[in-house]
């Protein structure tokens, strides 16, 4: 029989009463505190006769009028806390919803799912934070809303078996509904030190370009961060490390996989668990605590009391004795996850087959395909084609160019008779001026065309695609990597004239097209892209994104490991 | 004052009965909600494998055996009434979807198709949501079967007319991971 549902209510409630108790009683000694120094001070300072007349206490009837004020503001405090939490926390966060066309993404789905099954069909929703960082966390809300987020960096490293295991975890806190209490309790300070975190990373950045003008509101920042962060740490004594033990049982008990979950649990200890973000502040909501806390990994009294989670040693021998295997068996996993095969795609075919012949005016030409019809002006349903296999129809015969046609078309009359270019429905090669053709890549769908290989991406499926490692990279992919990354040493900022490069429009925008800016990725990763600044897509030429992945890959491997 | 200990004891054996029964006919909807949830996840199941086929075929039509043997034994699962026909016929599938992906493990060019990707996936996760819903199902019947036969629940289970459930099984131990083929 499961942590009964009688014990979780009484639990739940009790430490979301204690929780609200706590903050009146913070109120009103601040209160307290002030109103004292106040009413002495101003004794002092407005008797006629200058003696000291002793200290003086606050009457009964203040004392309660503290109380009643300190009352009122810790529940404006607390409503506003617990007002619309899991959007806002969100925000904090930066998470995104799952994206419909990236295979990851669905995957994460159908595990939510999964799990959500084997609670007994808790309806719960997922989504994702765009970051390197290994880590996930379960929200929820006094409005029932449940979520379960994961970062991309783990979706991308942990196996489908490990990432049921972690998402069992965090159901866990979602059905026991120790979430709820975790995240009210952190919402009070930790959300808004969240926030004050963002806005003074935010000028750290411009700090030595107009540091009179912000610094004062800096200083203010620090100080109202200092205060808020010393008062979270004195709510965290409500926050019991002993739930991470709890919700790591259930978590077995849901996905019966205890060997999984510590193998998830070790690599994320081994990786970069998302220190120095935004979200790092509300701690308590993640499966292990973003910042490396020495108190986290201690034990005794005091750890008890103000750490959010338990020795990571701690939960890998409760679950390795269930799995009755041992560290040298996570360490072998954990290497060997990160040599993992590789799918090879230079092998796979170019996403788009020339397999038809067409016959211009007696003469058969081509091969063609698909998209390089779509070009040709002259094509009608009444055009010849020959098929790969041999056989020849007409065009209306042929489904896959009839469809082309149609599309084409269209395209043509909502240009409504301005016809520039007849090819305007589709996203168009930046150089060659052909149709893009979609191609699965690491996971999500890029836009690349099949004569020169220039890619067109999406500024958030480039992060994506950076995190992920699917794919093996050529040996001249390799070569080339290493020698933008020697270039970088001698590297001098005018070495392309931006002003006489050729510039493209970027060619998904409505009319009228905006030009793209050429950039660096950025300046530690020296690859050329074009960037959309209106919709941030982002154009690459022939290899250039795989260059950038293999640079940032062998950086972050050379961080983890060495 | 006798008559007060007595009435005292019957309020309280009224409420006794009447919270041991409501627990009881919880206990019978989550078993029957557990049961519901399976049934849904094999009918995804059964929906999905005709588009599987259908996307195997074009690649290794050559493999006819195979392809039948797994159609056959969805038309068996789908026919099934009772719990126990249900059980041996969905096993029986799962044997048979294990040795078409085993199959398709030769062919990279079915292995790289995409839709047959997106399939796998998703008859993965199929696969697993049956597995937890048997799980969450098992766990509650034997929730309630235990309550139906220990005392004081009994007493109220025999007036109430409760009945102990039927375990949906489990072929073998492995089962579970069975259609986890690496892609």
């Amino acid at each position: 029989m499961p942590y009964s549902f009688t014990q979780i209510e009484k639990d739940k409630s009790r430490t979301i009463g204690m929780v609200f108790a706590f903050l009146v009683l913070f109120y009103f000694l601040a209160g307290w505190t002030i109103a004292l120094v106040v009413k002495n001070y101003f004794f002092f300072e407005s008797s006629d006769e200058v003696q000291f007349r002793g200290f003086a206490g606050l009457s009964l009837t203040e004392t309660l009028t503290a109380l009643g004020i300190a009352f009122g503001v810790g529940w404006l405090h607390w409503t506003y806390s617990v007002h619309d939490l899991v959007p806002r926390s969100l925000r904090v966060l930066k998470a995104e919803p799952l994206s419909p066309n990236d295979t990851y993404h669905q995957m994460l789905q159908n595990i939510i799912e999964e799990v959500s099954v084997a609670t007994g069909g808790e309806k719960i929703e997922g989504v994702v934070v765009p970051t390197m960082a290994m880590n996930a966390f379960a929200l929820s809300d006094f409005s029932g809303r449940k979520v379960i987020g994961v970062t991309e960096g783990l979706l991308a490293r942990l196996s489908r078996a490990q990432l049921e295991a972690v998402i069992g975890h965090e159901a866990a806190h979602i059905v026991s509904e120790d979430c709820l209490s975790t995240t009210v309790t952190t919402s009070l300070f930790a959300l808004v030190n969240g926030m004050l975190n963002g806005i003074s990373q935010m000028f750290r950045y411009r700090r030595s370009r107009d540091r009179d003008s912000l610094g004062g509101f800096i200083t203010v920042i620090f100080l109202i961060l200092m205060v808020t962060r010393f008062i979270s740490l004195l709510f965290r004594m409500f926050i019991s490390r002993q739930r991470e033990f709890r919700a790591d049982a259930m978590a077995v008990r849901l996905t019966r996989d205890p060997l999984s979950l510590a193998q998830a649990l070790y690599a994320i200890s081994q990786r970069w668990r998302g220190a120095g973000l935004a979200g790092e502040e509300l701690e308590a909501i993640f499966i292990t605590n973003p910042k490396l806390s020495a108190l986290d990994e201690s034990e005794g009294l005091w750890a008890d009391l103000f750490s959010t989670h338990p020795p990571i040693r701690q939960r890998l021998k409760v679950l390795l004795d269930l799995a009755k295997a041992d560290v040298q068996q996570l360490e072998d996993n954990f290497r060997a996850q990160l040599n993992r095969p590789r799918q090879d795609i230079s092998s796979t075919p170019a996403p788009d087959p020339r397999e038809w012949m067409l016959n211009r005016e007696g003469q058969w030409i081509g091969p063609y395909s698909l998209i390089q019809i779509a070009t040709q002006d002259w094509v009608t349903p009444e055009t010849w084609v020959k098929k790969a296999n041999g056989s020849v129809v007409q065009v209306f015969d042929d489904p896959a160019i009839l469809e082309l046609l149609r599309q084409k078309n269209q395209a043509q009359n909502k240009l409504n008779g301005q016809g520039q270019v007849a090819l305007d429905g589709f996203n168009l090669c930046l150089r060659c001026r052909l149709p893009l053709s979609d191609m699965h890549y690491e996971g999500t769908i890029i836009k690349k065309c099949s004569t020169c290989g220039g890619a067109l991406v999406k500024e958030n499926d480039v992060q994506r695609i950076i995190i992920r490692e699917d794919v093996s990279f050529s040996d001249r992919v390799k070569r080339m990597a290493e020698l933008t990354a020697q270039s970088m040493k001698n590297w001098e900022p005018a070495q392309t004239d931006l002003k006489t490069a050729q510039l493209y429009k970027c060619p998904t925008c409505p009319h009228p097209k905006p030009t793209m800016i050429r950039m660096f990725y950025t300046l530690a990763y020296p690859v050329e892209v074009d960037k959309c600044l209106y919709c941030g897509q982002m154009w690459f030429d022939q290899d250039e994104l795989e260059i950038l992945q293999c640079l940032i890959e062998k950086n972050t491997k050379q961080g983890s490991l060495e | 004052m006798i008559g007060w200990i007595l009435l005292g004891l019957i309020v309280f054996a009224v409420i006794a009965f009447v919270s041991i029964y409501n627990s009881l006919v919880t206990l019978r909807e989550n078993v029957r909600n557990g049961w519901s949830q399976i049934d849904v996840q094999l009918k995804r199941r059964h929906d999905l494998i005709p588009n599987l086929v259908e996307t195997a075929k074009g690649y290794i039509s050559h493999e006819r055996g195979t392809l039948e043997a797994v159609i056959k034994a969805r038309q068996q699962a789908v026919n099934a009434t009772s719990i126990k026909d249900k059980q041996e016929a969905e096993n029986f599938l799962s044997g048979t979807l294990r040795s078409l992906f085993a199959v398709a493990e030769n062919y990279p060019n079915l292995k790289a198709d995409t839709q047959m990707r997106q399939l796998h996936e998703e008859l993965t996760s199929t696969e697993n949501k049956i597995a937890f819903a048997r799980q969450y199902y098992n766990d509650e019947v034997n929730r309630l079967n235990v309550a139906i036969q220990s005392f004081p629940s009994n007493i109220v289970a025999q007036v109430g007319g409760f009945q102990k459930s039927e375990f949906f099984g489990i072929a073998e131990a492995t089962e579970r991971d069975a259609p986890k083929v690496q892609f």
